[in-house]
């Protein structure tokens, strides 16, 4: 029997009729083609399917769609929705804190959303927010340095 | 005079990367595409006696079941030994037994479970030093009759490579020594752990009994050509068209998911198959690194010159050798580090086992024998009371030294890349005791890797009318920045602005022939043949300019997009050239094939050519670590990483190399390692493998060291592999300088540390 | 990708009526709370409920407030608010130093503690700091309410006194008295703490008039089948001053209280080990806490 859901996502209201087993991370990739968002492990435990939930960074791949009714969900595709790169994406340009990219939407929200709460944050504060997001690549220093880059300029 | 060359641009595949525009293989779907799902053995060696797959082929959405016999086909680079699904029998616990196609991935998950199959156990060998065992049980019974290269196997054991090497005279090296220095070192199974898992697309043309595959490699063509040899079709008969690539490392070389697609591919009608790995299977069903036992001897005078040394190293490839061949050769030759020994010799063996498959590894075995070869350099350097860095400092290769096989090597930054970490870690000052239950210690390692040579690469080079530059070549983005660098050598060699150059994707029915993307080879390869393709388009311009306004193409010169006459002067912008041609159309075109094989750079002693290498790559780290007495726990505070690259066409690009090679070394040392038990991986999820986060990131300091090389691009050789390899052991040397304790067998865990003090103030030495 | 099997699904909008539905659903039937066990352990096949019963849509079951004597956790509150609340870490400071290095922020987000005491780990991170904070689960089912210290609710590896239709309500943790100080130390297979438990420790002490040691709890994870008291341990520190000797002591004796297995993760020497040493640890922070200084 399926759930009747009423959300936003990147600004744009949804009504969805979804099965109730299909994770926030299904729809979004599955459904809504909104494929920015990744899956490397399904369990929680690597953070690229992360999104924000009324603000707050969540692995949606353990958040069932039902629990997402209400919510307001951004993805990355929801930061440059205008074309132009927030201050966070071109830090993360300038910078090259990426390297394969896959983590990166992950990265880029979660630096955003962090920096809305406190835009000066300090180095080590950093680290225990973005902990939850495996690099393989190693691109972590210059995730750093473009947080650094970025600091108390604000959004 | 180079405008982008040498410059910190930012990438090309920024803005698709930041803002989630990023394709990958994963990203993808195709109408009317079916799902794939793969039913694996629980067992590590056992015959499949019968398959029941009546419920399964009935289940809802289910489109096609296929097993071994319906497809019994064999494929493998080295040796032809490995099923795409198995068919009278299973190697190793997690090997795809039975592949199912469904309308959705669900339903190919839940049919699984309505699969019957009845194995009969057989004894399986699940340790390496046992596969030696002439009573072990065999994995390959069978394996003098396989489909294979030149490389030498001994028939009727479980040793599927066997690789000897020998120089001057080891007995009277030994003999001549002052110290012999003798130990047993381990390096142990990893995973990848690309973020983006194994995943493939295949759909099978019934017409022509083609396929084609959207892929995620580093390697299309040796992918392809595996493929297709497997099929049993002409190479250009299997076309893979290759996305975005979220990591490889080594690991996505050979077919992997490809296999499974493929064969559900030919069983759906025509409809295109996805199979994407979960994480689990990507653990403990893709490819892990090939584990090493590694016993070295070497006989060193007293003031450090090293004269002889002996390796004996037994590689385990696991159930299949896939990619391990070219490891344990290539590798166990560079157990010899850096450094210049008279006195060699060398045995290497490669065995199955019934365990996962293993491979290529971020440095083709480097990673494990400098593991080895390092951490006995340190233990030389204390026996006979000298500094780690003068031991290295004394031995290592110089401009002109003459490699094992008598080649000459040039370009050889070694000796910068020790003395500048040395420098920038602090050598010789460490603040002993921060807290009571705290020690800190710095350690130094170093490495050599060369490149696969020969090789080559191809690219074709199209100008369009409007002035922009298609770089066609099979040079996934995989990470590394590839796509970048090789547009700035195009736009450097052409004389246009960066913002002009495209480098489309890959895919092997219209970009020509390229090696992997692996050996750290791209800039080096490819950037050679677009310098000579870049070259001649320009030539064609200025010719087309010649003509045009009837100058002599010698005095003019292609910049920033417009011809100028050399003494400076604008004579026409490129696109206005170009748009003279509008009526009749005009595309430029030039193709070129830049090859390492004929280069006399390679010249060697008669018969050992083959050990050359276009060019050698060179890292050393120092590394600063904190270990805590009390719970054994590691941490590393500091790394100064050290690369010789020739030439850095991007020093941003090659930091990110360095710099990630750093958190890979480290994760691998210290924080990664498989539970094995009777050949079964126990912890094959995120959940207890753990990989570095950013909270275990030390001070890393990427130093560039630039060295002449001169057939390379630019002067630029290569930089992906190298900064992987020397972490462990600098870590560990490191420990060793902050408590005196020295573990020889990966991964260095802090219950191995514990254990190792007890045992030293046991033996009162604390 | 990782995917769910089909489940009976619903999300009561009471208390009252997610009671009736466990009472009359199958055995095998799960209460979704943060889903950061439930939808990981559903994935991975290890739970496979028939229906799920998710009670996020029952509006009292979330929040942190002040009550006469103590505070009170809804159940559903999430682990990020318990790490972050002033009030926690005033009054209960292990219980957020607890909270800070369970999982990884984006799990923290979705984690309950609720959940978490339900799920009743061996590893559990919150269940040892619940213990020496005196905390208290207020429970509903089918026969009416009831409390029980959160102690006493462990029963096994993931199990529990609850009954199938129980539903951990709110945790009630007193006000901790004067002289109270607590703390947390875990540590896991990387040195930031974000892992499942190797071992964890957790400890709570009240100092009298002169500094010496009244009140003491110490509770351990992943060192025993449950998070577990080691009582002996906090007898030996009963009416002493806290110094190195005495708490060293005690750590020791922790260890020897530790019940510890070997497994994938650690071998059962290497708990013991860390028994004593994250003992001694959280027992120097208590102290710490409670505004002392360990003599030497």
């Amino acid at each position: 029997m399926k759930v009747h859901i009423e959300l936003a996502v990147n600004g744009v209201d949804y009504q969805l009729h979804v099965d109730p087993r299909l994770t926030v991370l299904e729809v979004l990739r599955e459904q809504m083609l909104l494929t920015g968002t990744k899956e490397a492990c399904g369990v929680g435990e690597c953070g690229t399917c992360v999104v924000l939930a009324d603000g707050a960074p969540v692995t949606s791949c353990l958040v069932l769609a039902s629990d997402a009714d209400g919510a307001a969900i951004e993805t990355v595709e929801g930061l440059a929705a205008d074309g132009e790169l927030t201050d966070v994406q071109q830090a993360f340009v300038n910078t090259g804190a990426f390297q394969c990219g896959f983590c990166t939407p992950a990265m880029v929200l979660t630096v955003t959303a962090m920096l809305r709460k406190d835009n000066d944050p300090d180095i080590e504060e950093v680290k225990k927010v973005l902990g939850g997001i495996l690099c393989r690549c190693g691109a972590y220093p210059k995730i750093l340095e473009a947080v650094t880059e970025i600091k108390g300029v604000g959004k | 005079m180079t405008a982008y060359v040498g410059s910190r641009v930012p990438r090309v595949d920024s803005v698709d990367k930041v803002t989630g525009g990023a394709v990958y293989a994963v990203d993808l779907a195709m109408p009317g595409m079916l799902h794939g799902a793969v039913l694996r053995s629980p067992y590590p060696h056992a015959k499949i006696v019968s398959i029941d797959l009546s419920r399964a082929r009935s289940a809802p959405g289910v489109k096609a079941v296929v097993t071994g016999k319906d497809f019994p086909l064999l494929f493998g680079s080295a040796i032809k030994d490995q099923p795409f699904l198995a068919i009278d029998r299973v190697r190793y616990v997690g090997e795809p037994v039975v592949a199912v196609a469904a309308e959705s991935e669900v339903e190919a998950q839940e049919a699984l479970d309505l699969i019957w199959v009845d194995y009969e156990e057989l004894p399986a060998v699940v340790d390496m030093t046992a596969a030696l065992d002439p009573d072990a049980p065999l994995v390959h019974p069978d394996l003098h009759t396989y489909k294979r290269g030149g490389h030498e196997i001994v028939p009727h054991t479980n040793i599927n490579t066997l690789y000897r090497y020998s120089r001057g005279d080891i007995d009277a090296g030994f003999a001549a020594a002052d110290l012999v220095v003798e130990g047993e070192y381990s390096a142990h199974a990893l995973s990848h752990v690309a973020l983006e898992v194994h995943t493939a697309i295949a759909e099978y043309d019934m017409g022509s009994g083609g396929y084609t595959l959207w892929v995620s490699t580093d390697r299309p063509f040796f992918l392809r050509n595996e493929l297709a040899e497997g099929l049993g079709l002409p190479s250009t008969q299997v076309r893979l068209v290759v996305a975005q690539v979220g990591g490889s490392f080594g690991g996505k070389g050979v077919p992997i998911a490809e296999a499974i697609a493929v064969v559900l591919a030919r069983h759906s009608g025509g409809r295109p198959v996805r199979v994407e790995f979960t994480r689990e299977e990507c653990l403990i069903a893709s490819q892990l690194r090939v584990p090493a036992i590694m016993k070295l001897k070497t006989g060193v005078n007293r003031d450090g010159l090293m004269i002889a040394r002996s390796a004996e190293v037994l590689w385990d490839s696991g159930a299949y050798t896939a990619y391990t061949v070219g490891v344990a050769i290539r590798g166990s030759q560079t157990i010899v580090g850096p450094y210049r020994i008279p006195n060699l010799q060398i045995l290497s063996r490669q065995v199955y086992t019934n365990k996962a498959i293993t491979g290529s590894y971020r440095g083709y075995g480097t990673t494990q024998v400098t593991w080895a070869c390092e951490t006995q350099m340190d233990e030389i350097a204390a026996q006979l009371n000298l500094d780690p860095v003068d031991v290295r400092l004394k031995n290592g290769y110089s401009e002109g030294d003459a490699y094992l096989n008598g080649q000459i090597m040039y370009s050889v930054g070694l000796t910068e890349t020790i003395e500048r970490t040395a420098a920038e870690i602090g050598w010789g000052s460490v603040e002993r005791e921060p807290a009571p239950h705290l020690r800190r210690g710095k350690g130094i390692a170093t490495m050599i890797k060369p490149t696969m040579t020969p090789s080559s690469s191809n690219v074709t080079i199209n100008m369009e009318q409007d002035g922009r530059v298609l770089v066609i070549c099979a040079a996934p983005e995989i990470g590394a920045g590839q796509d970048t660098v090789l547009a700035q050598m195009a736009a450097d060699a052409i004389g246009i602005p960066l913002s002009d150059v495209s480098v489309p994707a890959t895919d092997t029915a219209l970009t020509p022939y390229n090696g992997p993307v692996a050996s750290s080879r791209t800039t080096y390869h490819m950037g050679n043949a677009i310098v000579s393709a870049g070259a001649e388009i320009r030539d064609e311009i200025l010719g087309l300019a010649a003509d045009e306004f009837g100058i002599d193409a010698e005095e003019l010169v292609l910049r920033d997009g417009s011809v100028y006459e050399v003494e400076g002067k604008l004579l026409i912008t490129l696109k206005d050239l170009l748009a003279k041609f509008a009526g009749e159309g005009l595309s430029l075109t030039v193709g070129s094939r830049f090859s390492s094989a004929s280069s006399p750079l390679l010249k060697a002693d008669p018969g050992e050519e083959w050990m050359s290498s276009i060019f050698w790559m060179f890292c050393t780290q120092a590394a600063e670590i904190e270990v805590d007495i009390e719970t054994g726990v590691i941490r590393v505070v500091k790394v100064a990483a050290a690369a010789d690259v020739g030439k850095a066409i991007n020093p941003m690009l090659v930091e990110q190399q360095i710099e990630g090679g750093v958190v890979m070394g480290l994760s691998n040392g210290i924080l990664e390692s498989f539970s094995i038990r009777d050949g079964r991986i126990e912890n094959g999820s995120l959940a207890d493998y753990k990989v570095a986060t950013i909270q275990d990131l030390p001070q890393i300091v990427p130093i560039i060291v630039e060295s002449v090389h001169e057939e390379a691009p630019y002067g630029a050789k290569g930089v992906g592999e190298p900064a992987a390899a020397a972490t462990p052991p600098a870590i560990a040397n490191a420990l060793y300088d902050a408590i005196g304790v020295r573990i020889r067998d990966l991964p260095v865990t802090p219950e191995k540390v514990l254990a190792a003090l007890a045992e030293l103030s046991e033996q009162g030495r604390a | 990708m990782k995917r769910l099997r089909a489940f009976d699904y619903h999300e009561p909008p009471t208390l009252a009526e997610a009671i009736d539905l466990l009472v009359a659903a199958p055995d095998d039937a799960r209460v979704l709370a943060g889903g950061t066990d439930l939808i990981v352990d559903m994935k991975t096949g290890r739970m496979r409920p028939s229906t799920v019963v998710n009670l996020k849509r029952i509006p009292e079951l979330s929040g942190i407030e002040e009550i006469v004597g103590g505070i009170r956790i809804g159940a559903l509150t999430k682990v990020t608010d318990v790490e972050v609340s002033l009030l926690v870490q005033e009054r209960c400071p292990g219980l957020a130093e607890a909270a800070s290095i369970l999982a990884s922020p984006p799990v923290r987000a979705l984690a309950t503690i609720g959940g978490n005491v339900g799920r009743a780990s061996p590893a559990s991170d919150l269940g040892p700091a619940l213990i020496v904070h005196q905390a208290v689960a207020n429970i509903q089912g089918r026969d009416g309410v009831r409390v029980e210290p959160v102690e006493t609710l462990y029963v096994g590896p993931g199990s529990t006194t609850l009954a199938s239709s129980d539903i951990i309500t709110s945790i009630t943790l007193p006000d901790p008295p004067p002289g109270f100080g607590s703390a947390h130390v875990k540590l896991g297979k990387r040195g930031s703490g974000t892992d499942i438990a190797l071992a964890g420790a957790s400890a709570s002490v009240v100092l009298g008039d002169r500094g010496q040691i009244g009140d003491c709890r110490i509770a351990l994870a992943s060192l025993g089948p449950i998070p577990f008291r080691a009582k002996a341990s906090e007898a030996l520190l009963k009416t002493e001053m806290p110094s190195e000797t005495v708490l060293a002591a005690a750590a020791a004796r922790a260890a020897g209280e530790a019940r510890p297995i070997s497994d994938m993760r650690a071998t059962a020497s290497y708990r013991t080990t860390l028994a004593r040493v994250l003992t001694l640890r959280a027992l120097r922070g208590a102290v710490e806490s409670a505004g002392a200084e360990v003599a030497v």
